[in-house]
């Protein structure tokens, strides 16, 4: 069975992405998966300067699923070009750079170096970063600034180029039409939902940052959803993530119209999900007569009956 | 605690035993011939439960003998109650070995293990390792009360020297057991730590006042296990040998770096921990 599905130029032989920052460089997963069975792995993001990250605790565990709050630990893009990106020219499967930053000309300059590289296949923007410029405005929560980074980036690079959107908006379609008309060539849809836990002991915030990204399966009708709506509203193709632990779960995101899928927190559980989920889909297209991931992507999505009914389901 | 190969893989492993040492205190052991042969004393495992949330639970590797490894835990919170239903012939899911251990390559003679409640876990291979290499080996061991302080006679019975202390001074000594460790007149020439935070800072700080190097085995909630989602760090001299290999932030122009509890550690050396 042919499992290979594209987006843009990047041509993946499985549907399956490991989660950035949920994988490091990969390295680290080697002795337990067979990476050969990997569809890709999306890199730890990098950022202009090295960063410490956020103090302790980072990780909080929730009803269903996680908050973690990193602070995106990493060794800045010089050290990460002479240090790391060789090593990765090792690896079985696609290796995707992530890049973070805190200003347009941050994912610019980011974006121009590591795509650079031979060892990178393509590249995902976390875009779910405060800007200095604007206040800290998340640039995912804002259309406009959605655009500029994504522009900024495109014009960097012919290489593929994947924009992480954040599920904390009010209209996700509106984010992803900007993004798309900026030049991405794929959207991956959701980074994880912003939470908080207090520990009733202490009266004091479980994470030392306060506030954290919650994941895991707690978030998956968030992201079915949204992969439901981004899907109505753009024509790229869609990486679904959030919370897909099983052959069942990541059905529902190519039903839902995605035309690959990621997988982060469930490796926390066990490493050889992502394989399973592919034997999974071998068997599932063989035994409906499908010959490929196409015959799914987005075959449930048939819009919302009308709008005032879509309103009255959150009641 | 020297970074060498890894040879963890992920092991279905089956429940050999399940003993309840005192209430809410559990000793699983769990059939897995090929991770005993390559345990080294003080690393750990994730484990799965087979039903309810799997969520992966980083503990100790307390025994790991011929084909029965086991876990030895408290159950304090959702995913340890999980593992506690658990029982005999039920498949466990276990990822390991995983971290660096204790690194008794120094030569000790005179070892202090240092264990404070459900840290006692991490401890019993280190101990009979030291042990073997012919060090004599003291365990000061401490819990809120008597009944918590399970498996002291396996330590006896492996050659420990055993010395208890209690909050509530049912057995042994009342008070904390840092505090028996700092009035010994029996210096050893390495300190083993396992146990709350509270008590391996304080342990930190006898093994400063008595002049004696200690490793302290840490724990922090871990979400990979393995070095993947920089979760479980703690800030370290960036001259450690377990320093991981790149710098931290020119601006702050530190010498503090984050190392990761579960790839780099779980052991530190005390002296290099800047928490």
């Amino acid at each position: 069975m042919d499992l290979s599905v594209r987006l843009g130029a990047l041509e993946l032989p499985y549907p399956t992405l490991m989660g950035s920052g949920c994988y490091g460089s990969g390295e680290e997963y080697s002795p337990l998966v067979d990476m050969r069975g990997l569809g890709g792995i999306v890199l730890k993001s990098v950022t202009r300067q090295p960063r410490l990250g956020n103090p302790t605790p980072r990780l909080v565990q929730t009803p269903a699923g996680m908050l973690n709050a990193i602070g995106l630990q990493n060794p800045g893009i010089d050290w990460y070009l002479e240090h790391d990106v060789a090593k990765f020219a090792m690896r079985p499967c696609k290796m995707i750079g992530s890049v973070a930053g805190f200003s347009v000309d941050d994912y610019a300059y980011v974006t121009e170096r590591l795509a650079a590289r031979d060892e990178i296949s393509a590249i995902e923007l976390n875009i779910s970063c405060p800007n200095v410029a604007s206040e800290g405005e998340t640039f995912a929560c804002d259309p406009q600034l959605t655009a500029r980074v994504v522009s900024a980036a495109r014009s960097m690079t012919g290489k593929p180029l994947i924009v992480k959107l954040s599920p904390n908006v009010t209209n996700i379609g509106a984010i992803a039409c900007e993004a798309e008309a900026a030049g991405a060539d794929a959207l991956a849809v959701i980074n994880t939902v912003r939470g908080m836990s207090i520990d009733v002991a202490t009266w004091q915030p479980r994470l030392g940052n306060v506030t954290g990204g919650l994941s895991g399966p707690a978030i998956r009708p968030i992201a079915v959803l949204a992969v439901y709506e981004v899907a109505r509203a753009v024509k790229i193709p869609i990486v679904g993530q959030g919370g897909i632990e099983t052959i069942a779960d990541a059905l529902e995101f190519f039903l839902a119209g995605a035309t690959a899928i990621s997988i982060g927190t469930a490796n926390f559980t066990d490493p050889r999900i992502p394989l399973r989920i592919v034997e999974g889909l071998t068997e599932y297209l063989t035994q409906r007569g499908l010959n490929s991931i196409a015959d799914l992507t987005g075959k449930a999505n048939r819009g919302f009956a009308n709008p005032f009914q879509y309103e009255g389901d959150e009641g | 605690m020297p970074t060498t190969e890894s040879f963890a893989a992920v092991h279905a492993t089956t429940v050999l035993d399940r003993t309840e040492l005192a209430p809410g205190v559990i000793l699983l052991g769990f059939y897995a011939p090929q991770l005993v042969r390559v345990t080294r004393p003080g690393q750990f495992v994730m484990a799965v439960p087979p039903a309810g949330e799997r969520c992966a639970t980083a503990l100790g590797i307390y025994e790991a003998q011929d084909e029965r490894a086991s876990i030895l835990f408290f159950v304090c919170g959702p995913r340890t109650r999980e593992l506690a239903q658990v029982g005999v012939g039920e498949h466990l899911a276990i990822t390991g070995p995983l971290g660096n251990g204790f690194d008794l390559s120094g030569g000790a003679r005179n070892v202090a293990v240092v264990a404070g409640g459900v840290g006692i876990a991490s401890v019993l291979l280190p101990a009979k390792a030291a042990l073997a290499g012919g060090a004599r080996v003291r365990l000061y061991y401490g819990a809120r009360t008597e009944v918590l302080l399970v498996e002291r006679e396996k330590f006896a019975a492996a050659g420990c020297e055993v010395l208890c202390a209690t909050d509530d001074g049912s057995f042994g000594e009342r008070g904390y057991v840092t505090e028996l460790l700092a009035r010994t007149r029996d210096v050893p020439d390495l300190i083993l730590a396992c146990g709350p935070s509270p008590m391996l800072r304080a342990a930190d700080a006898v093994a400063e006042h008595i002049g004696v190097r200690a490793q302290l085995s840490l724990e922090e909630t871990f979400a990979c296990g393995v070095g993947g989602c920089w979760g479980c760090v703690v800030p370290l001299d960036r001259a450690s040998a377990q320093a991981p290999a790149f710098p931290g932030p020119a601006a702050g122009g530190s010498d503090v770096v984050f190392a990761r509890i579960c790839k780099e550690g779980p052991v530190f050396w005390s002296d290099e921990l800047r928490w």
